[in-house]
């Protein structure tokens, strides 16, 4: 073990210019993994504060009396997921309408009362403020006191389906990000395998196994892929603080209250396992090529 | 220790060997002669197991070639040690190290191994010049080199392809030497050469190729 460990170092010395070039592909291909990661990372957590935003609103029948509309909205708060309910009446959604909208101030003044009508204005737990404990929620509130309830749906549907599509972009991207970083170390390793050709073809006429040919490769690859992850990792930091933050500033994005965070550990730590895992299958690559071929 | 059954070896539409039925006894030196082409390197590459016989039997040890898995394949190799006419010895390794990587891929302990290495390198005459790159060294001292890498393991068959192919008169008898000495404490020896002068000169058994077979057998002469 320990000649394979000597051996992997000294022709990671030896081919150091090669080496540098498959740990800066490696950091290039971790800070593009790790840039978008940090886009999904973000608007998942902006989606999640929206999400916990999400209210339904539950309007009465204009002939429900106020007591009974009390009644209910106690019921209402009683439910499971519920986190507050406040009742809205006719005069609070007519002053709130006329202070969204002045326009509508005269119109209102001569349509008299009885327009708009009450109604109760509910705000689920984060865990329920989604599609299916909305669904739920509306379910519940089939009432026949109660004409129509509301949540935004189809807005709601619609953001979620394009955070789906962000996703599924995510994966794609990543993968073809991930495939290309593979081949491209691939290369660079096999161009390090070439040079030393003739050291593995008489590694392989004295009876080396493919194991112990690989070994050396292997390990080779794992310190490319640590190194390579690690530099990535702190150009991921460096973009983080000098670009998306003065990104966000100068262009005065509002999308969430606090600034666009950073990743959190256990994403910087997959990030550099991402690395490693680059390095050594890209080492194995190469090699495997090299080893099917020899005699 | 080495037998061929039948076998031959086709590329395509040419044939490099054909219907070789041979046996070399344990501890034998044997030349395998012929013209360019004439099938001597794919029969040393049928015996270390870098080619497989398109037809027939090829026995090595005890060991048959031609169903050799490829995962039992360094296992023979252990036993058979190799030397070619270019060399090939590692241009960035010291001697030393050139003739020790045979025995670091086998796993032996460094203590073992820089042993073993001065004393087969003393065997060549070598000794002192354990530290000194190939390129600082002349062709018949690099050959010797990598006879001293095909012998540190102590193989039981050593196969050399024109091992005096790059080399002057008397380098070539300083190398065919050596394999005399090696042969002499009980290695089979098998050397593919067209050097007449030399098979005159060490006249052990010889079989001459042409295109592919066996066409006359000079028996050994000492």
């Amino acid at each position: 073990m320990a000649h394979i460990v000597r051996r992997a170092f000294r022709s990671l010395w030896e081919n150091l210019y090669l080496n540098l070039v498959s740990c800066g592909v490696i950091a290039a291909s971790v800070l593009m993994i790790g840039v978008f990661l940090m886009v999904m990372y973000n608007l998942n957590a902006i989606t999640h504060s929206w999400a916990s935003d999400v209210h339904v609103s539950a309007y009465f029948r204009q002939d429900v009396p106020a007591e009974r509309c009390f009644e209910l909205k106690e019921q209402v708060a009683a439910m499971p997921g519920v986190e507050s309910v406040r009742y809205v009446s006719e005069q609070e959604a007519r002053a709130y309408l006329v202070a969204q909208v002045p326009e509508t101030e005269s119109v209102m003044a001569e349509l008299g009362s009885g327009v708009l009508p009450a109604s109760l204005e509910i705000t689920l737990e984060p865990s329920k403020a989604r599609e299916q404990g909305l669904q739920e929620m509306v379910a519940a509130l089939a009432l026949p006191e109660l004409e129509e309830v509301d949540y935004g749906q189809q807005w709601v549907e619609r953001f979620n389906s394009f955070l789906a599509l962000l996703r599924l972009l995510g994966v794609i991207l990543g993968g073809l990000i991930a495939l290309a970083a593979v081949f491209l170390v691939a290369n660079t390793i096999h161009l390090v395998v070439y040079s030393r050709r003739t050291e593995l073809e008489t590694m392989r006429l004295v009876g080396a196994t493919d194991d112990t040919i690989m070994a050396p490769f292997l390990i080779e690859g794992l310190v490319q892929g640590v190194l390579g992850a690690g530099l990535g990792v702190i150009a991921l930091v460096a973009v983080h603080r000098w670009v998306i933050l003065r990104l966000q500033q100068a262009l005065e994005l509002t999308l969430a209250e606090d600034p666009l965070a950073y990743l959190p550990i256990d994403y910087t730590l997959s990030l550099l396992l991402v690395g490693a895992l680059l390095g050594v299958l890209g080492a194995w690559s190469a090699v495997y090529r090299f080893l099917a071929k020899a005699p | 220790m080495i037998r061929l059954y039948h076998a031959s070896k086709t590329y395509g539409d040419h044939a490099a060997l054909q219907d070789i039925n041979l046996k070399v006894a344990k501890g034998e030196f044997c030349y395998i002669t012929g013209p360019s082409g004439a099938g001597k390197t794919t029969l040393l590459k049928l015996l270390y197991a870098a080619e497989k016989p398109s037809e027939g039997k090829v026995m090595v040890g005890g060991v048959d070639v031609s169903t050799l898995t490829r995962r039992r394949r360094p296992y023979l190799r252990r036993n058979i040690g190799v030397i070619f006419q270019d060399f090939k010895l590692i241009p960035s390794r010291t001697v030393a190290e050139n003739v020790s990587l045979s025995m670091e891929v086998l796993g032996y302990p460094r203590a073992t191994i820089q042993r073993r290495v001065r004393a087969v390198l003393s065997i060549v005459g070598l000794k002192g010049k354990e530290g000194n790159l190939p390129a600082h060294l002349s062709g018949g001292e690099q050959q010797r080199v990598a006879v001293a890498r095909a012998i540190v393991n102590d193989p039981a068959v050593l196969l050399a392809d024109e091992p005096t192919g790059n080399l002057d008169g008397a380098m070539a008898i300083e190398v065919i030497e050596i394999l005399q000495a090696i042969n002499l404490r009980g290695t089979t020896v098998l050397v593919a050469t067209h050097d007449m002068a030399l098979m005159d000169r060490f006249p052990y058994r010889a079989l001459r190729f042409v295109q592919g077979k066996i066409v006359r057998e000079r028996p050994c002469r000492l």
